[in-house]
């Protein structure tokens, strides 16, 4: 059984700001976070999450700079910016009227 | 405008963020081999070159990265010089016919007046069943009448008491104007005199078409009144004349030897209300009276007053916010209640003209209505060619695509998406197109003026083509439609494959695949074969046109005729005067050595128009509809007549039959004669003969006047070239019972080529006045070529366009063919080792042209068919289908493909089989 959900159009740019909170992270901790987090029920694919990276960079959401990982060897490290917080929540309120409008017509539809 | 820059800067720092990028997609790689080994991870990642695309487009402009990317590497593959050579140069030829035809349709029936907002323009028309025969309110008419399918005859001139009608009960109009154009005027500036020819426009007429003066000030109303001595000249002429325009205006000059005064000069590009005239000056509406005058004048004031004499052509500009619509509904009552009142009888009654008001942004539609058809074919014909043009570039990059399959395939597998190489191919057949269109646009820059040249001397009219913006822009789209077109069904083509099967095959072998009855590329070749024989088809036809009225019997001795005209009262002599000035000057000619002899006659033969009017035998019924009248008079029952004296005959050599020819005893005064021709005799006593009968000839003024006929002559083609002679008489000019003639044509029959009889004739004639200039010089062939130009330059440019497409289309079919024996080399070769001999080798390839061909011909002819129904309108002595036409063309078919297939399959013929099969 495949419990894997695919992402929906669009959430894609949410998660990864939303992940970016918590501090800088390179591409593949990005994935991993949110991968982790869901509960292995949303897997990113390499295919969207660098082109997703770069968009919201051009967008000048997010920056990027070249840092040390843990393990000591170098690579490409994502931060949030201004412009990218506001982004964040200006997405994550109607991300909330989103979820709020499905859950009325869901519930509505189940009492009829 | 900061993303702008961002983007600029990245765009700048592209090599570094390209390798960054694969730096971080390492590392994403590592990071995730880590747990799971390296092959898990690199099959979890995928096509890392997909990737990398993806990501890239997010850095923005990637698109003019991709694309300066694909036009470089286009240009590295057109570097094969045969096949771009090949390419560009019938691109070349289809886009430059393309963009030569439409630039004249461009000029006749596109282009706006360059006025001020010519968009608010209408024009005044007519529209009537009119029945030639019938009696109607039209009475007499000065003017065209076009007959259009279906509205009957449409007429653009009015009475002037119409004009002056609607300018006073109607309110639509912020300026109604009227005008209607001179006679060819003798203009004397400086001693120097030439035949010019004019526009007479009402006072609003400048206003009205919102035209600034270029020099000095342009007519006004005040300007129109009988006795205004006020001229505006067009800027060529001004400029021509008197060097600077500026200087132009104040200066007097003389018309027809009255002295006129140059108020202004029109600015450079305005030419009038009609795409087809040059007026080369403006003069006041009543300017007629003087420069015009018919009977001392009266006729000329009477003409004002005519409520049935048709004559102005009208324009009015709408007020602001009228439409088209609007104002035909206020003025359409109008024009018609007053027409209504115009009619005397109920046979008047039943037919009255109906107003029809259509868009004046263009002008008059005289040029229009003449040439659309024609034009349309025209453009048809080079459309057909660049389709043609289209199939052969397809095929040939089919044919390279099809060699190209391993290097796509290769593409598509690293990661490339079909639409990037989609697009990468039509780059590469956009900008084969674009050098097409670039060559295309330098063989349209010489052939306009060519065509224009061609154009000039068998009409009439003045067609302004040429290369501007408008047209280039329409060349312009043109070629990137072209591209896409051609580039677009072998790219998709090309990039439908399956992937493997193609990387292990073998470089030489056959792609295999579903067998269609026949590939794209057949298919291409037979749609030419298709095309080109319905061009070759409608070029047979115009041919066909052309040579029967070039070998119709003109019924006199056309070669070795020397034709020209003067015009003395013009200068100043009195009338009484003329014919003993024009008798002295016809006897100078005849002492030209070579000079056969002369004759002066009131009309040339061929190309002048024609005088007529009703003649009939003592007793007979005067005919209906025979209006006094000169020009054309189809189906209406005038006799045409010709004023000429007692050499006529003997120099344009028309044979007499019986009685004598005119004499030195007929002269003013003495018993009235005339001589017929044989359809006059014909159409009005069965053929008896008339000599010594009398007949009754109503001309000025329908006034009958008896006469003897005196003999009969043989039949001449007198006006135009038609497949009946006219029924004609003649009358002696000194007898002056015709049209009083002002204006002298004379007809010198020499030996040998008469244009080298020209010097000795200006300078006759500039001894006898220097004043008068000698106008319309030619040979009667040329005359008679310049009648039927329009037909001969139909014809011409349809073979050529018909030769265009079958040599495009040959060698589409020579490549296609090519091609195919090389692919097929190995299979041939084997045949050959099992023994198939050469020549059926030969004839299996020969029987693969043939198929294309039959199946090629199965679907151009009913094509051609049917296309020739639609050009019936410029046929003549031909019927469309013409089945002469259709053999010759399938004929020319046949040889031009055996022709072109015959090469491939010779090489077939000869192919090795030992090394065809080593090859393998």
């Amino acid at each position: 059984m495949n419990r894997k959900l695919d992402l929906l159009q669009g959430t894609l740019d949410l998660l990864i700001l939303r992940t970016l909170i918590a501090g800088p992270a390179h591409g593949h901790a990005i994935a991993k976070h949110i991968q982790r987090t869901s509960e292995e029920l949303l897997q990113v694919e390499t295919g969207s999450l660098y082109p997703a990276l770069h968009r919201l960079e051009a967008k000048g959401w997010i920056e990027a700079s070249w840092e040390l990982s843990d393990k000591g060897k170098r690579a490409r490290y994502y931060k949030l910016t201004r412009e990218g917080r506001k982004q964040l929540s200006s997405e994550r309120s109607k991300w909330d009227a989103f979820v709020r409008a499905m859950g009325l017509i869901l519930a509505a539809s189940e009492r009829s | 405008m900061n993303a702008i820059i961002r983007k600029f800067l990245w765009l700048c720092r592209r090599r570094r963020r390209e390798e960054e990028l694969a730096d971080e997609l390492a590392f994403h790689l590592e990071e995730e081999a880590e747990g799971r080994g390296y092959d898990a991870a690199r099959r979890d990642l995928g096509n890392i070159g997909l990737i990398k695309e993806d990501t890239r487009a997010m850095w923005g402009w990637i698109w003019i990265e991709q694309l300066l990317q694909d036009v470089r590497y286009a240009v590295t593959m057109l570097k094969n010089p045969a096949f771009t050579a090949l390419a560009a140069l019938s691109l070349a030829l289809g886009i430059g016919a393309n963009t030569a035809i439409y630039s004249f349709m461009d000029a006749v029936i596109m282009r706006w007046l360059p006025v001020r907002d010519p968009r608010s323009l209408a024009l005044l028309q007519w529209h009537s069943q009119i029945g030639r025969k019938a009696d109607s309110v039209v009475q007499g008419a000065s003017g065209h009448f076009d007959d259009d399918p279906k509205l009957g005859r449409v007429g653009g001139i009015f009475p002037y008491p119409a004009f002056e009608e609607l300018q006073k009960s109607t309110n639509v109009f912020s300026t109604l104007f009227a005008y209607h154009p001179s006679r060819k005027l003798t203009v004397m500036i400086g001693g120097e005199a030439e035949v010019a020819s004019g526009e007479y426009v009402s006072g609003d007429f400048f206003r009205g078409l919102g035209v600034a003066p270029e020099a000095g000030r342009l007519i006004a109303s005040d300007d129109d009144r009988a006795g205004t001595d006020v001229v505006v000249l067009s800027y060529g002429f001004a400029q021509r004349r008197f060097g600077d325009v500026a200087r132009a205006a104040g200066q007097k000059i003389f018309l027809n030897s009255l002295p006129f005064t140059v108020a202004g000069v029109t600015p450079p590009g305005f030419y009038g209300v009609d795409s087809g005239s040059a007026p080369e000056f403006y003069l006041p509406l009543r300017a007629d009276m003087a420069l015009d005058p018919r009977d001392g004048g009266e006729r000329s004031k009477a003409r004002y007053l005519d409520r049935h004499y048709y004559w102005m052509e009208m324009m009015g500009r709408l007020r602001p916010g009228v439409t088209l619509k609007e104002a035909q509904a206020q003025v359409g009552p109008v024009f018609e209640n007053w027409v209504a009142s115009t009619a005397e009888n109920d046979e008047q009654r039943a037919d009255l003209p109906k107003f029809l008001l259509s868009e004046g942004a263009r002008g008059g539609d005289r040029m229009r209505r003449n040439y659309e058809d024609a034009l349309v074919t025209l453009m048809t014909m080079v459309a057909l060619i660049l389709a043609i043009a289209c199939a052969n570039i397809a095929n040939l990059l089919l044919a390279r695509s099809t060699a190209r399959r391993r290097e796509i395939a290769v593409r598509l597998s690293i990661g490339a998406s079909r639409s990037r190489v989609i697009r990468q191919l039509l780059t590469e057949s956009v900008l084969l197109a674009s050098i097409g269109g670039a060559a295309g646009v330098v063989v349209a820059y010489w052939s306009v003026p060519v065509l224009r040249a061609m154009l000039a001397s068998g009409t009439s009219f003045t067609i302004r083509a040429e290369l501007n913006w408008h047209v280039l822009a329409v060349t312009g789209a043109l070629t990137i439609i072209t591209g896409v077109l051609f580039g677009l069904a072998p790219a998709l083509q090309a990039t439908r494959v399956d992937v493997m099967p193609v990387l292990k095959e073998s470089r030489t072998a056959e792609p295999r695949g579903r067998r269609a009855p026949f590939s794209l590329s057949q298919v291409l070749v037979i749609a030419q074969i298709a095309i080109s024989v319905v061009l070759v088809a409608a070029a047979g036809l115009f041919v066909r046109t052309l040579s029967k009225l070039q070998s119709l019997d003109v019924g006199f001795r056309r070669e070795n005729l020397l034709v020209f005209k003067l015009n003395a009262k013009q200068v100043g002599h009195r009338p009484g005067e003329l014919p003993a000035f024009y008798r002295a000057i016809e006897h100078r000619l005849s002492t030209i050595p070579g000079v056969v002899s002369v004759a002066e006659a009131d009309s040339a033969l061929i190309g002048d128009g024609a005088w007529g009017w009703a003649v009939v035998p003592l007793g007979h019924p005067k005919p209906e509809h025979a209006p006094t009248g000169h020009g054309s008079f189809d189906g209406w029952e005038n006799t045409h007549v010709l004023q000429a004296d007692s050499h006529f005959f003997s120099t344009v050599n028309v044979p007499l039959i019986a009685g004598r020819v005119f004499d030195e005893h007929d002269r003013a005064g003495s018993a009235p004669v005339a001589i017929v021709n044989e359809a006059w005799v014909k159409a009005n006593l069965a053929g008896q003969n008339p000599v010594g009968d009398r007949l009754v000839s109503f001309g000025m003024d329908d006034k009958p006047v008896e006469m003897e006929v005196v003999g009969v002559v043989k039949n001449a083609m007198y006006n135009r070239i038609e497949e009946n002679f006219p029924a004609t008489v003649y009358l002696p000019l000194d007898q002056n019972l015709g049209v009083p003639v002002e204006e002298m044509t004379f007809l010198l029959r020499t030996s040998g080529d008469p244009l080298k009889y020209a010097g000795s004739v200006r300078e006759i004639v500039h001894e006898a006045d220097a004043r008068v200039p000698v106008t319309n010089l030619a040979s009667q062939e040329q005359r008679i070529e310049q009648h039927i130009g329009d037909e001969i330059l139909f014809a011409r440019l349809s073979a050529g366009f018909a030769l265009l497409a079958l040599s495009i289309a040959c060698v589409g079919l020579y490549g296609t063919m090519s091609y195919m024996v090389a692919r097929r080399t190995g299979e041939i070769g084997i045949r050959m080792a099992l023994g198939v001999p050469r020549g059926r080798v030969m004839w299996m390839i020969m029987g693969q042209v043939a198929m294309l061909v039959a199946v090629g011909l199965a679907i151009g002819l009913p094509m051609t068919y049917a296309a020739s129904r639609l050009v019936g309108s410029l046929l003549y002595g031909v019927k469309p289908g013409d089945p002469a036409s259709m053999a010759t063309a399938v004929a020319t078919m046949l040889v031009a493909v055996i022709a072109a297939g015959y090469a491939p399959a010779r090489r077939a013929s000869r192919i090795d089989p030992v090394v065809a099969l080593r090859s393998e």
